[in-house]
């Protein structure tokens, strides 16, 4: 969205951008190399949709919203199957310099890479014909956007009840200066040599998307995946503990409406 | 459980009926209390200035990006103020992706006329160099869950924001660059943070708002008056008013929807003597998150 410009403004910055992101060791913020940010996650949190949820990776915050199985808005062509129709969107005060107008080459890559992730998890089978509508809105963009939104994607697909052969759990490695750094933040991916975001299955330890960015030796790119897979492993129990949760908070929920209703 | 869940869904008209003559709401309001409400300051730490608010389920964040403008030629010594209301695909099943929803582009001119008719932002505090420069404030505002009376949310919301905004205080160099302000020496600071009132940070100065507008939406049903309104609600009434007031209790705006009812001169009163009791209780909230805000700022800043 944002408004059109009715006239020429530019973006004034209060503080430049660090030069140097890791100092002895330690990160601008305090983390070691192979450190996750802090991570929330919650699911149904929009009272409208099928199913939410929000997902807080230190500064980067995103909420999905699920609608659907339902009739596919767009004309596509014939499939017995369903399709997973996946926008994400970019509030215009969720970077540094205020978001255009439309939708941005940003967002349309985020997009696709959202959806590429989601389609090998969802059992596409058991919604013939139908689309199942995910609408991703990064409220701050702190970092590895495309991880954190594709793992809450998977948990609000979770929560509206649409068949999944696994969860999916994604988490992005920078490499700054020859160190491999565990869920970059924004200054940090600012300034890599390379990158790469990796989202898998984590029970079958099944890749559905892998992107890298910037060139890398063969013995990098391999340590790099390990820690990668070793970020993924942590976000799994993470993920499922938040599912676990919401399971229960139903559950007390229904037991006290019926206790309600029998007095 | 199961058989109250059906019902609801093959007659929601009957299934509020039902509770609306009882005297209560289906989430077990009286008629004429609104939802709890939260705001929340400063929740994304890219914009200078944000707001979470939560209506009950209803969800509203607003963001503001500061950025520099020329002075326009008719205004030397003003800024600019946009604001743009966006009702996010994930907060209603009828949103969909792409251009402003005609609902959206209501809200955007509803918000912009209220804050200009109530003159809130004096555009004179937004000039850096008169003849030269000016901030331009870009408002947007995301609604991320919309169940019912959107307005009063987002209005919310944009008062929180422009509330927190402190505006960096930048001076304009010899080549026509904006620069931040060369640190004063100790003694000006310390006059320059009372009169700014912003503890510690003569750097930053706030907006002086003219004024607090609030609005609270009312809906009419068999006759009655529902004071804020949820989606489930608002899908059934017959008609929707909407009242804005100031701090004072003066009125600002008064907005009814169409409807398949008239509002008698009675019930639009009515609408307005509930809309400034809100009023009062908002005015407390806000400024309770503000009296936070600070007191987070004070701790976190070094002494």
């Amino acid at each position: 969205m944002a408004g059109q410009r009715e006239a020429q403004s530019v973006p004034w910055f209060a503080d430049e951008r660090p030069a140097e992101v890791i100092a002895d060791g330690v990160r601008l913020d305090g983390r070691s190399l192979e450190e996750f940010r802090n991570v929330f996650l919650k699911t149904g949190v929009i009272s409208q949709a099928s199913g939410s949820a929000y997902a807080e990776f230190g500064h980067t915050k995103v909420m999905v919203g699920v609608y659907g199985p339902r009739q596919s808005e767009r004309r596509v062509e014939y499939s017995e199957q369903g399709r997973i129709n996946v926008d994400v969107k970019l509030a215009s005060f969720a970077t540094r310099q205020r978001g255009i107008f439309g939708q941005s080459p940003e967002e349309r890559e985020l997009s696709a890479g959202v959806q590429a992730a989601l389609e090998a998890a969802a059992d596409l089978a058991s919604f013939p014909k139908a689309s199942a509508d995910v609408y991703v809105l990064v409220l701050e963009a702190g970092g590895g956007e495309l991880g954190v939104a594709a793992t809450a994607a998977a948990l609000a697909l979770a929560d509206a009840g649409i068949e999944l052969f696994d969860i999916v759990v994604a988490c992005s490695v920078s490499r700054v200066d020859g160190c491999l750094l565990l869920d970059p933040s924004t200054d940090e991916s600012f300034r890599e040599q390379g990158g790469l975001v990796l989202a898998l299955l984590p029970t079958s330890n099944e890749v559905t998307q892998l992107v890298s960015r910037g060139r890398w030796s063969g013995s990098q790119l391999r340590e790099g995946l390990e820690l990668a897979m070793g970020g993924c492993a942590q976000l799994e129990s993470a993920a499922r503990q938040c599912l676990k949760d919401a399971v229960v908070a139903a559950a007390a929920k229904q037991r006290q409406q019926q206790q309600q209703a029998q007095a | 459980m199961l058989q109250a869940d059906a019902f609801q869904r093959l007659y929601p008209d009957k299934y509020l009926t039902k509770f609306i003559e009882q005297g209560v709401r289906p989430d077990g309001r009286p008629l004429s209390l609104a939802r709890a409400t939260s705001i929340g300051l400063g929740v994304v730490s890219t914009a200078d200035a944000s707001a979470l608010v939560k209506i009950g389920s209803t969800t509203v964040l607003a963001g503001v990006k500061c950025e520099v403008m020329p002075a326009v030629a008719d205004a030397p010594d003003e800024g600019r103020l946009t604001l743009q209301v966006e009702l996010a695909p994930l907060c209603c099943s009828s949103a969909r992706p792409g251009r402003p929803s005609e609902a959206a582009a209501l809200l955007t001119e509803q918000l912009e006329g209220l804050l200009e008719g109530a003159g809130v932002v004096d555009r004179r505090q937004l000039c850096i160099d008169p003849g030269k420069a000016a901030w331009a404030l870009y408002v947007d505002v995301y609604v991320l869950d919309a169940d019912g009376s959107l307005q009063d949310a987002c209005l919310l919301a944009v008062l929180a924001a422009l509330s927190s905004l402190q505006l960096h205080a930048v001076t304009l160099d010899d080549a026509g660059n904006i620069q931040k302000a060369a640190v004063p020496d100790a003694g000006a600071a310390a006059a320059a943070a009372a009169a700014a009132a912003v503890p510690g940070s003569p750097q930053l100065r706030r907006l002086s708002l003219g004024c607090q507008p609030v609005s609270l939406t009312c809906g009419v049903y068999l006759g009655r008056l529902l004071v804020d309104p949820t989606a489930e609600e608002e899908a059934l009434l017959e008609a929707q008013l909407t009242a804005t007031v100031d701090a004072e209790g003066g009125i600002l705006g008064f907005y009814k929807a169409g409807g398949s009812v008239t509002a008698s001169q009675q019930r639009v009163q009515q609408c307005v003597e509930a809309a400034k009791l809100r009023s009062k209780e908002v005015q407390g909230l806000l400024q309770q998150a503000l009296d936070q805000a600070a007191a987070a700022a004070a701790a976190a800043a070094p002494s």
